[in-house]
């Protein structure tokens, strides 16, 4: 533990250079933009700096992308309770009360409440990160093929449950996905596959272009559909006077940020889209706790404060996963494990000893992250509500140029751009359709790791399928894959059941 | 459509070498992908032919219409595009930001010209003169 702490001061020299400060304000202030700017999401906005980052060192590139991940998170509140839009799917929770409180003209403490639920749950969660992160690297070196392959597919089946509408259409996507993430050379042997003779496939398709396409351009053409002057007309920005909480406020607000501490963490730490998850359960225990839950829905302070700080926490622990077992659970997280490849690091349990100063440098910028957020969000929320204003027909095609430009920066290739396009339109059909990007996206990104951890797993056990349920924790991962994927089927019968005895 | 796309890349795998399961060849993984997708678009069909209402509760499959405007739009963008090697990074981005501001609705054509104007020169300005990005310069030469 001592140890941890050690390592954390160093991280905080590395963090607090100039040049890293920098990079943090740069990633917190653009992450907090892409949050507030309804048409573009964090996965679009991280995939878009990925570019930027090309020139910097690794440990300045990963904590401008971690800070655009975070400072989006926090950005997504001030759209849902200024306009009822939810900048981020994470954000839709705190929707129901934050509207409501800036209906009653309490908008002010309502952001101020994000603001600091926060950051106490984004420093608690650090805390969390620097102590739990050492152990489980080293419990995860007992990993072999199997284990990663069994939690790679849980991680695939948990997302698929829990986003879009329907479980089969979810693991149709995530299907597409892997199949996606076939083309080019086979990471074994060298084959190429699916490449129709092109030079550009041989390489595969670029996760970026993928990313771009489905959750910036989709999102922007979904946009373009709707009637544009929508949004523009509902603003309502709370005077800088009106921000502050009052004591009350804050008394009741602090155990629903420490609750949704706690929960946000503990789900960041299992597959699945934890920031929506965590906001979710946040939301229904502050009800069940709350001694007055009719206020529920009406602008309870609590119904804010809970859901944003638990949405903080599981973001923050999320990256627990995703440095320690080189695996990400939620498409953000995803992203950013293709800009540590990008950048020449391969996460997993042996990130902490062979680059100390990226893992710690990262974990001591958040904190630093999260207090800049602290500082931007309560004085600069008049500022950045005011953004809302720009109207959606100047804003869409000033982001489709900005897609169009970022992608040809990745690899200075047009056939990345018609690869973008392509997705865009498919991320435009899939979202009429119900189907969801995300599956798609985490599948496209860790599709060439579960097929060599399958292939490897077989070469071990001489072609014998037994290796995935007779290793303990690989069978472990396969019963919770199970359990997910039985969830649906035994709600439906439930369904079914008590239908048939009422009638 | 999905069934067709996990049917399409069986048969491709299939022209790969499929080895066995003691060591797998480049083919497997892509075609037990392939049969799964079939299985999973299979299972979606049933479920929603044979559940009736209660598989239905999500909104009827059906491929929608595309709307003028998002057609407009995807078009000025697949225009783009194309000449973008041709024209050249500025020039491209000023057109482009003309035809998508017009689609969108800003009628007036100096507003339209002048913000595309704006937004070119300042992304050119980011892009090429401050983070060095090499990006076609056409046959304006900028």
């Amino acid at each position: 533990m001592v140890e941890s702490l050690q390592h954390l001061f160093q991280g905080f020299g590395i963090a607090m250079t100039i040049h890293n400060i920098f990079y943090c304000l740069i990633g917190a202030i653009v992450g907090t933009l892409i949050g507030v700017l309804p048409g573009i999401g964090p996965i679009a906005g991280i995939a878009l700096l990925i570019p930027a980052t090309f020139s910097l060192n690794p440990t300045s590139a990963i904590i401008m992308l971690a800070g655009i991940y975070y400072g989006a998170m926090y950005g997504g509140s001030t759209t849902s309770i200024l306009l009822n839009v939810p900048g981020e799917t994470a954000s839709v929770m705190t929707c129901i009360d934050g509207y409501q409180m800036a209906q009653k003209g309490r908008a002010g403490p309502a952001l101020a409440i994000c603001a600091i639920g926060s950051f106490i749950a984004g420093t608690i969660g650090i805390f969390g990160l620097v102590f739990l992160a050492p152990p489980l690297a080293e419990a995860a070196l007992a990993f072999g093929p199997a284990e990663y392959f069994s939690l790679m597919v849980l991680g695939f089946v948990v997302l698929s449950n829990v986003t879009g509408t329907s479980l089969i259409k979810s693991l149709m996507m995530a299907v597409i996905g892997l199949i996606i993430g076939t083309i080019g050379l086979d990471p074994v042997t060298g084959v190429a596959r699916f490449t129709f003779d092109s030079i550009s496939l041989l390489s595969g398709i670029e996760f970026v272009a993928v990313a771009i396409g489905l959750f910036g351009i989709g999102e922007v053409l979904a946009n373009v559909e709707k009637p544009l002057e929508v949004l523009e007309e509902r603003v309502i920005v709370p005077r800088l006077r009106d921000l502050y909480p009052s004591l009350q406020d804050l008394r009741k607000a602090i155990k629903a940020i420490l609750r949704g501490t706690g929960i946000g963490f503990g789900v960041g730490l299992v597959p699945g889209p934890a920031p929506v998850i965590a906001t979710y359960s946040s939301y229904m225990i502050e009800k069940k706790v709350s001694k007055h839950p009719e206020e529920f829905g009406k602008g309870a302070i609590e119904g804010v404060a809970g859901p944003e700080s638990a949405n903080n926490s599981a973001c923050q622990a999320a990256f627990i996963p995703l440095f320690v077992l080189g695996i990400p659970f939620a498409p953000p997280t995803a992203i950013l494990l293709g800009a540590l490849l990008i950048h020449g690091v391969i996460p997993g349990p042996m990130l902490i000893e062979e680059h100390p100063q990226l893992f710690w440098g990262v974990i001591a910028s958040m904190y630093l992250g999260n207090f800049i957020l602290l500082l931007l969000n309560l004085p600069f929320v008049p500022l950045f509500a005011n953004i809302l204003r720009i109207p959606k027909k100047i804003l869409l095609p000033l982001v489709i140029l900005f897609c169009v430009t970022g992608m040809y920066t990745v690899n200075n290739s047009i056939f990345d751009i018609w690869v973008m396009l392509f997705f865009g339109g498919l991320g435009f059909l899939i979202r009429k359709l119900d189907f969801e990007g995300a599956p798609l996206l985490l599948a496209l990104v860790l599709g060439p790791k579960l097929e060599v951890a399958f292939r490897q797993s077989l070469m071990m056990s001489h072609g014998d399928f037994g290796i995935f349920v007779s290793r303990p924790i690989s069978m472990i991962f396969l019963l919770s894959t199970l359990a997910f994927l039985m969830i649906p089927v035994i709600r439906t019968a439930w369904r079914s059941m008590r239908k048939g005895g009422g009638t | 459509l999905v069934f067709v796309f996990g049917a399409v890349t069986s048969c491709f795998s299939l022209q790969m070498s499929i080895g066995t399961f003691r060591a797998p060849g480049s083919g497997l993984f892509p075609l037990c992908l392939g049969i799964l997708l079939m299985a999973l678009s299979g299972a979606h069909v049933l479920r929603v032919l044979f559940q009736g209402e209660e598989g239905n509760k999500e909104r009827p499959v059906k491929i929608p219409g595309l709307p003028r405007q998002v057609i407009l739009f995807l078009g000025t963008i697949v225009a783009a595009i194309l000449f973008f090697s041709r024209l050249g990074y500025p020039l491209t981005s000023f057109l482009m930001l003309v035809a998508l501001l017009r689609i969108l609705g800003m009628k007036r054509w100096a507003w339209n010209v002048l913000l595309s104007f704006m937004v070119t020169g300042a992304s050119y300005v980011l892009f090429v003169q401050w983070l060095k990005i090499p990006l076609p310069k056409g046959w304006i030469g900028l």
